[in-house]
């Protein structure tokens, strides 16, 4: 019954192409989205390797726990997401919605780590330019990788946020039967948005909490 | 669009969760082995297999329509030139890295 | 070509008259127009500057106090880039055209394209706060440390709205590469797409896989600026130049962003003015393609004397000369298009031919800065300020007023008077070349660019080149007002009245709200013109006496 409301847009012949064509231009926001990313860590990793001691000395107060646990919360997010996904496409709606808030919640959980991990920061004086202190056997380097600490996983936590609305309007799409097993689409392409996020998290992870380790 | 009910069983998905989170373990185990720049590049391979199975998994780039390889693909293919072109200044330059 | 079913749809302007179906449309016809507007708007601010920069270089003493001639000169490098170039004949013509070309209802993300209009105005909005409240003196390249350390001007808004104005340019470029690889009419293959088309897929190509690395780079100058603790900074270990490196990484492709729609346009316009098909369609799609993945390894060549190794120079020496090859092969194939053909000289095509000589002035005078040793001595002279006005002024301008003009009809069924539109079309390119030509002297005899005087004997060269400028200014106020005089007077346009083979031509003029009353069936590539018997072949198949 739902689906009988849906119909493709002007441009498109089917509902099938109209999802098809959905999915394709997510792809190539997450391609401009993967070079947007990709710059940011090619300055740490040049920085890097520039300065392997001191950027590994600076990285040693990165909080290790908070990153970890994270990198679980999110991987385990991309699977919820995607569980959810499939019950949508074969149309169990209860289950579905279930997923959703499963992923949601763990979103919202990351979140909370990381605004955890933002106050320790600032209590270890690693905050540039608000509450930095450079400590015995750093070099002034150190506050290089706070910078891109802090760039990146600002932006990460924006992309999140942004993952997070849009999974909420799924939400609220799916409650009102606008996704069904005829029309998935949209879910679908979220689903991607929210893994793409998580496979930057994949990448930052090394580069912030493993670096100053021995 | 793309997949069927039936192939959409969880058994695969929660298996590359498992792999995932396996994955992260030798990362950091990785890191506490005293490798300096040597366990970056291992992390950094790491992570690049564990987006592969993300990608492949549970963004589902297999299947149609391939064109999505293209666009996935496009994006970490052109930073090999961003990275590789600005290394044949970094890797010569006199003065550089800074003391 | 009476078309009966003309009279009964409504066409996009008259189809709803309030100003919400406007500002809230989904139709990329109405979108078009509405950067047209936003377009021209930004590109007689960025006029105004260069005008003020030429009066104030008029005579050696000046008019501007030196750090308001910076501002001028930074503002009209910004505004002209980021608020007219680049987004020039993408968002108007290609908004326009993409879908009508290939045979399409509308672009794959109608709702993306409004709000990419939107993005680009709220960025236009926030650089005209810059300018505003006492401007930019970095120039529009920002370098640091000067841009983040010791510029007093607004740097940070003026980086935050190139910031935005990419996630526009994103949009609107990812949307074309979605509709033109998944929307096009039965029977449009690749290989009968519009040579416009092609263009238009390869400036979408560079825009998406160069915008974000701009974009991360202008974000980390806002972060340095902002906080005063950033990525480039030399006292903690950073590499100013490696903002360089970033900035040139989208700004050297952006070149191509700016040139190679008006290349795919270029020979639409020669080949039914020539009423021949293109000479060497294939070899014009490669070079095209090849042009845009090119453009991606030559970016260092901005940067010779910025304290690069040597050895990076000579490789980015090396691939800029890779570069001319497939702009050779263009020239080379619209020069063999002409051979023979029947030419008319209306005014769109007096504007390709400008195109065609300026770009071909502009494309040898890079091969010149190109070669390492040359440019160490004409680096950052007027030698450069005249190289790159000829290709992005002189080249991109000229076709996208050509693509303006001929394309007029189809957008607002109106036929422009001819003879006001030939007049404006050789003051542009007579203005053009007095205005920029003595530039490529006063660089040979050693002038910098960006200095806000010069020695008293520089002057004649000088005072040439600004009165070619206000030729220039009048050749381009001028369509301004015979354009708008043919929305009311001009004699309607039938659906094809420059007897042109694209699909856009098959509906009326203008074309009704989703374009094609059936969705059309190609048989048949572009340009099937018989210069012998006159007579052409639309897309559909279709035969014209």
């Amino acid at each position: 019954m739902p689906s009988a409301t849906l119909r493709p847009e002007t441009q498109y012949a089917t509902l099938a192409q109209q999802g098809e064509v959905a999915q394709l231009g997510m792809w190539v926001f997450l391609a401009t989205e993967t070079l947007f990313f990709g710059a940011l860590i090619f300055t740490y990793y040049l920085y890097r390797l520039s300065y392997p001691e001191a950027i590994a000395e600076a990285a040693k107060d990165a909080v290790l726990w908070c990153g970890s646990v994270n990198i679980g919360l999110l991987l385990t997010s991309s699977l919820t997401m995607v569980l959810a996904i499939n019950a949508a496409a074969q149309g169990r709606r209860s289950a579905a919605t279930g997923w959703l808030l499963m992923t949601i919640g763990l979103g919202l959980c990351f979140l909370g780590v990381k605004g955890y991990e933002y106050v320790a920061d600032y209590s270890d004086h690693v905050v540039p330019a608000v509450n930095f202190a450079l400590k015995p056997g750093e070099s002034p380097v150190s506050e290089l990788f706070w910078v891109y600490y802090f760039v990146a996983t600002g932006l990460h936590a924006i992309h999140v946020t942004t993952g997070l609305g849009l999974l909420i309007y799924i939400l609220w799409r799916l409650r009102r039967g606008r996704i069904s097993a005829a029309y998935y689409a949209p879910i679908e392409v979220v689903g991607l948005y929210w893994s793409f996020v998580d496979t930057v998290w994949i990448f930052l992870y090394p580069t912030i909490y493993l670096a100053g380790r021995t | 669009m793309n997949i069927e009910a039936k192939e959409a069983s969880s058994f695969p998905f929660v298996c590359a969760w498992l792999l995932l989170l396996i994955l992260v373990g030798l990362s950091v185990l990785s890191a506490f082995q005293g490798l300096a720049l040597w366990a970056a590049v291992i992390e950094f391979g790491i992570a690049a297999f564990q987006a592969l199975i993300v990608f492949l998994l549970f963004m589902r780039l297999k299947g149609p329509p391939s064109l999505k390889w293209v666009f996935a693909g496009t994006g970490f293919f052109w930073l090999i030139f961003l990275y590789g072109l600005s290394m044949t200044d970094y890797a010569t330059r006199t003065g550089w890295p800074t003391k | 070509m009476a078309m009966i079913a003309a009279e009964v749809e409504p066409t996009y302007l008259d189809n709803e008259h309030t100003i919400a179906s406007w500002l809230l449309t989904k139709d990329h016809k109405r979108i078009a127009m509405m950067f047209l507007v936003s377009i021209t708007v930004f590109f007689f601010i960025g006029g105004f500057a260069a005008t003020l920069i030429r009066l104030h270089l008029a005579t050696p003493e000046g008019l501007l106090q030196p750090s308001l001639y910076n501002r001028m000169f930074t503002m009209h490098g910004v505004i002209m880039v980021w608020f007219f170039l680049i987004p020039s004949i993408p968002t108007t013509l290609g908004n326009f055209l993409v879908p009508m070309m290939i045979g399409a209802h509308d672009l794959a993300f109608p709702r993306i394209n409004l709000a990419s209009w939107y993005v680009f105005n709220l960025s236009g909005l926030v650089l005209l706060y810059a300018l505003i409240m006492g401007g930019v003196d970095t120039g529009w390249t920002f370098y640091t440390p000067y841009s983040t350390v010791y510029s007093n001007g607004y740097v940070f808004a003026a980086a935050l709205a190139v910031f935005v104005n990419g996630f526009s340019s994103i949009m609107t470029a990812l949307n074309f590469v979605v509709t033109i690889h998944r929307l096009r009419a039965p029977g449009m293959t690749w290989a009968r797409l519009p040579l416009f088309i092609w263009g238009i897929y390869a400036v979408s190509v560079v825009m998406l896989l160069a915008t974000p690395v701009l974009a991360m780079d202008t974000m980390l100058l806002g972060v340095e600026r902002f906080i005063g603790v950033g990525m480039f900074d030399p006292r903690r270990g950073g590499d100013p130049i490696l903002w360089q490196h970033m900035f040139w990484f989208y700004s050297h492709p952006a070149v191509y962003i700016m040139i190679l729609p008006g290349m795919g346009l270029v020979s639409e316009l020669i080949a039914c003015y020539a009423r021949r098909p293109i000479f060497g369609y294939a070899g014009m799609t490669i070079a095209m393609m090849a042009i845009a993945i090119l453009s991606f390894f030559v970016w260092a060549h901005h940067m010779f004397v910025a304290g690069i190794s040597v050895y990076s120079a000579i490789v980015f020496s090396l691939t800029t000369f890779f570069v001319a090859v497939p702009s050779a092969i263009k020239v080379f194939n619209w020069t063999v298009s002409l051979h023979k053909g029947a030419i008319i000289f209306d005014a769109p095509m007096l504007y390709a031919l400008g195109f065609v000589l300026l770009f071909t002035i502009g494309g040898v005078t890079g091969l010149m800065l190109a070669t390492l040793g040359v440019d160490v001595a004409t680096h950052a002279t007027y030698f450069v300020v005249a190289h790159f006005h000829y290709i992005m002024v002189g080249a991109t301008v000229s076709a996208f007023f050509g693509g303006v003009h001929f394309w007029w009809p189809k957008m607002t069924g109106r036929l422009y008077p001819e003879m006001w539109a030939r007049f404006a079309a050789i003051l542009t390119f007579i203005g053009f070349n007095v205005t920029f030509f003595p530039q490529f002297i006063l660089g040979n005899l050693g002038m910098p660019r960006r200095y806000y005087t010069y020695p008293p004997e520089w002057q004649s060269w000088n005072l040439l080149s600004s009165a070619g400028a206000s030729i220039l200014a009048v050749a381009y106020l001028l369509p301004l007002f015979y354009l708008g005089w043919s929305l009311v007077y001009g004699k309607r346009a039938g659906p094809n009245p420059w007897r042109a083979t694209g699909l856009e031509w098959l509906t009326p003029s203008p074309p009704p709200k989703d374009n094609f009353e059936r969705t059309p069936v190609v048989t048949v590539g572009p340009y099937a013109y018989d210069p012998e018997t006159d007579q052409y072949v639309t897309q559909d198949g279709v035969s014209h006496a």
